[in-house]
C-alpha cells in the first residue's frame, strides 16, 4: 500500500470507531459508559505518550504529574470557569511545567532521564501535599460542580480522537519525522540540521497538553481529589506500560492494548485485585522479552518463529538429554588424540 | 543549640545515613555493574524483611540468624530472575541503551509481581516484632539497641564489600567488568557466570538490608518503594558503581536530612531528599565524589 492508502485506511478506521463510541452512550449500561470512559482516558494517555515518548525513546514517567496537575487545576478553576475553560487552563498549564521540566532534564538520555521525570513527579506531588496540609490545611478537595455524565464522555472522546488524529498527522510532518531521527540516531539528526533541543521540549509539551487535559476532564469523576489519588504514579507506569506492550512507535498499538488493559481491569480488580496486578507485571515482563515491538507488531509470523524457536530449544535438550552431546563431545576428543 | 544536641543530632543522622548506605549496596552493584536500573530492589528487600519477620513470629527464629539465609533465598531468587529474564534480554538487544531501557521495564514488572504476591499472600497490614528494644546510652545520648546494632552491621557489609571489591581477584573481575565489559571478555574473565552471579549478591544484599531493617522498623507490603528511591538517591550522590561513595554518599543524605528535618519540619523529608536527588542528577551525574 502506499502512503495515501495507508492514510486513507487510517481516517476511516478512527470514523468508523469514533461513531461506534459515539453511540455507545445511548443503548450502554452505566457500566459500560464508565468502562468506556477508562478506556478512552488510557486511549489518549498512551497515544500521546507514544507521540514523543515512543518516537524520540525518551522514557518518561512524569505523566502522572501533568496528570494531577491538569487534575487539580480543573478542580481548583471549575467553581469560576466553564468547563472547557477549564480544560484549556489545565492542559495550558501541564504544558508550561513541561517545558520548564523539559529544558532542565531533555539533555540527558536514557535511564538518567527516566528516573529523573520519576523524582521530579514525585517531588511535585510531595511540594503540593505539603502546601495542602500546611498552607490550605486540607487534604484533598471536594469538587461541587459537576458537569453531565455526556458532557464528560464527549470531551474524553473527543481527547482520545484528537490525539489519535495528531498521531496519524504527525508522522507525516517534519516535526514527527525530526522526533523519529532522534530516536533513530540524536547526533546524526543534529548533524543533518534538527534542532534536537527545541523539538524535544516542543515535543515533550504536546505529550503534557494531552495528558494535562485528561487529568482535568477526569478529576470531576472522582467528586473527591487529593494529592495521593490525581499524583498516582501508578498512573504514568500504567500508561507507558500500555504504550509499550502495544507498541510504542505503531500508531494503533496503544489504543489496543488500552482496550484490552481496562477490560482486565475492570474484570479482575474488583474480584482479585492481587491477581490483576501481578499479571500485569507477568505481562510486562513477557511482552519485553517476546514481543519487544508491541502487539501491535504481531504478524502470523510471530507465531510461527516462537514455533521455530521453541523447536530448535527442544531439540537442543534431547541432544543434551540423550547423551548424544557427550558421546559427541567424546569421539571428537578421541579423534583429536589419534 | 548546645554540642551535645548537634552531637547528638548527628549521630542520630549518622545513623539513618548507615541504614541508607545498606540499602543501596545492592542496587549499586546492579546499576553500576550490570546497568541493571533494578527498580524493584526495595520489593526484593521486603521480601527479606518479610521472610525474617515470618520465621521469627511462626519460630521464634533469632532474627540474626535469618541475615545469612534471606542473603541466601534472595541471592537464589536473583540467579532464577537473571536465568529466566536478563539472559534472554542480553542475548536480544542490539545495544546497551535498549538493554537498559528494556530492563527498567522488566524490573517494573518484577516490581508489580513481588509486591501484590507478598501482599496477597501475607496481607497488607504493618507487621513487626520486638527485637533489643531497650535504649543504650552512649554518655549523655540514648539510642535504640537495634538501631545501634543494624548500623554497626552496615558498616560491617559495606566494609566487606569494599574490601572484596578491592583486593580480591574476584573484586578485580568485577571491577574490570564494570569498566567494559567488552574488554574483561577479551582478558579471559567469565562474563558468562560473573553477570548471574553478581545479580544474585545484589538481591541478596537486598535481602540482607530487608532482614536488618525489619529488626528496627514496621513493615508493609508498601515499604519497598521508598527504599528504591533512597537507594537510587544514595547511589547517584556516590556515583554509580563506587561502592565507597554509596557509603559516603548514605551518610552524607542521613546527616542532611536529620539536620533539614530538625530546622525546617519532619513532613518535609520526602520533599528534602528529591530536591537533593534532582540537584544531583542535574549538577552532578557523576556523582558528588567525581574527579
Amino acid at each position: 500500500m502506499t502512503d495515501r492508502q495507508f492514510l486513507i485506511r487510517d481516517l476511516l478506521v478512527l470514523f468508523g470507531l469514533t461513531g461506534w463510541a459515539l453511540s455507545l452512550p445511548f443503548y450502554g449500561s452505566e457500566f459500560m459508559v464508565s468502562m468506556a470512559l477508562t478506556c478512552l482516558m488510557y486511549v489518549t494517555l498512551s497515544s500521546s505518550w507514544a507521540l514523543f515518548c515512543g518516537s524520540t525513546r525518551y522514557l518518561s514517567l512524569a505523566t502522572s504529574a501533568f496528570f494531577g496537575i491538569g487534575a487539580y487545576t480543573s478542580a481548583l478553576a471549575l467553581a469560576q470557569l466553564s468547563w472547557l475553560q477549564s480544560i484549556a487552563l489545565g492542559a495550558a498549564l501541564a504544558t508550561a511545567v513541561a517545558v520548564v521540566m523539559g529544558a532542565a532534564v531533555l539533555h540527558l538520555r536514557g535511564t538518567y532521564f527516566a528516573v529523573l521525570t520519576f523524582g521530579m513527579t514525585e517531588l511535585i506531588r510531595h511540594a503540593i501535599t505539603y502546601f495542602e496540609k500546611s498552607v490550605t490545611g486540607t487534604v484533598g478537595r471536594v469538587l461541587t460542580v459537576v458537569p453531565e455524565r455526556d458532557a464528560i464522555y464527549l470531551t474524553m472522546l473527543a481527547l482520545a480522537v484528537l490525539a489519535l488524529g495528531t498521531s496519524i498527522g504527525l508522522r507525516r510532518t517534519r516535526f514527527g519525522l525530526a522526533l523519529m531521527g532522534i530516536g533513530a540516531d540524536e547526533q546524526r539528526a543534529q548533524t543533518l540540521g534538527v534542532n534536537t533541543r527545541l523539538i524535544k521540549i516542543a515535543g515533550f509539551a504536546m505529550t503534557a497538553a494531552f495528558a494535562g487535559a485528561v487529568g482535568a476532564a477526569m478529576s470531576v469523576r472522582w467528586t473527591y481529589i487529593d494529592p495521593h489519588t490525581v499524583f498516582n504514579p501508578f498512573i504514568g507506569f500504567q500508561t507507558v506500560l500500555i504504550a509499550l506492550i502495544g507498541g510504542a512507535i505503531t500508531l494503533w498499538g496503544p489504543l489496543i492494548a488500552a482496550i484490552v488493559f481496562s477490560l482486565l481491569a475492570e474484570t479482575l480488580r474488583l474480584k482479585l485485585p492481587h491477581l490483576y496486578m501481578m499479571s500485569l507485571g507477568l505481562l510486562l515482563i513477557l511482552s519485553v522479552l517476546y514481543l519487544p515491538g508491541g502487539l501491535a507488531s504481531v504478524r502470523t509470523d510471530t507465531a510461527r518463529g516462537w514455533w521455530r524457536d521453541t523447536q530448535a530449544w527442544w531439540r537442543e535438550r534431547r541432544y543434551e538429554w540423550s547423551g548424544d552431546k557427550e558421546r559427541d563431545k567424546r569421539r571428537e576428543r578421541e579423534r583429536r588424540l589419534v | 543549640m548546645s554540642a551535645l544536641a548537634w552531637l547528638e543530632l548527628i549521630a542520630s543522622g549518622l545513623i539513618t545515613g548507615g541504614i541508607y548506605a545498606l540499602v543501596a549496596l545492592g542496587l549499586n552493584l546492579q546499576y553500576g555493574l550490570m546497568r541493571i536500573l533494578n527498580i524493584a530492589h526495595g520489593e526484593f528487600l521486603m521480601l527479606g524483611a518479610y521472610l525474617t519477620w515470618m520465621l521469627q513470629t511462626s519460630f521464634g527464629v533469632s532474627p540474626l540468624w535469618m541475615v545469612p539465609a534471606s542473603f541466601l533465598v534472595l541471592m537464589a531468587l536473583g540467579l532464577a530472575v537473571h536465568w529466566l529474564c536478563f539472559r534472554r534480554l542480553g542475548a536480544t538487544s542490539p545495544n546497551l541503551d535498549i538493554f537498559e531501557a528494556r530492563g527498567l521495564m522488566i524490573a517494573f514488572g518484577l516490581m508489580f509481581l513481588v509486591q501484590n504476591f507478598v501482599s496477597y499472600f501475607w496481607g497488607g497490614d504493618l507487621r513487626g516484632y520486638d527485637f533489643m528494644t531497650e535504649p543504650v546510652k552512649v554518655g549523655a545520648a540514648q539510642f535504640a539497641g537495634n538501631k545501634l546494632l543494624v548500623f554497626a552491621l552496615a558498616l560491617l557489609f559495606s566494609g566487606a564489600l569494599i574490601v572484596l571489591l578491592r583486593t580480591t581477584l574476584l573484586g578485580k573481575g568485577v571491577r574490570a567488568l564494570m569498566q567494559s565489559p567488552v574488554g574483561a571478555q577479551l582478558v579471559g574473565i567469565d562474563t558468562q557466570r560473573l553477570h548471574p552471579v553478581m545479580f544474585g549478591l545484589g538481591l541478596g544484599l537486598s535481602g540482607v538490608a530487608g532482614c536488618l531493617l525489619s529488626m528496627a522498623y514496621t513493615i508493609s507490603p508498601s515499604m519497598g518503594e521508598p527504599y528504591t528511591v533512597t537507594a537510587l538517591i544514595v547511589i547517584t550522590l556516590g556515583g554509580f558503581g563506587s561502592m565507597s561513595g554509596a557509603l559516603a554518599g548514605g551518610l552524607l543524605l542521613g546527616v542532611i536530612e536529620a539536620i533539614g528535618m530538625h530546622f525546617t519540619n519532619p513532613s518535609l523529608k520526602a520533599l528534602l531528599s528529591y530536591s537533593v536527588f534532582i540537584a544531583v542528577l542535574l549538577l552532578r551525574p557523576k556523582g558528588l565524589f567525581a574527579k
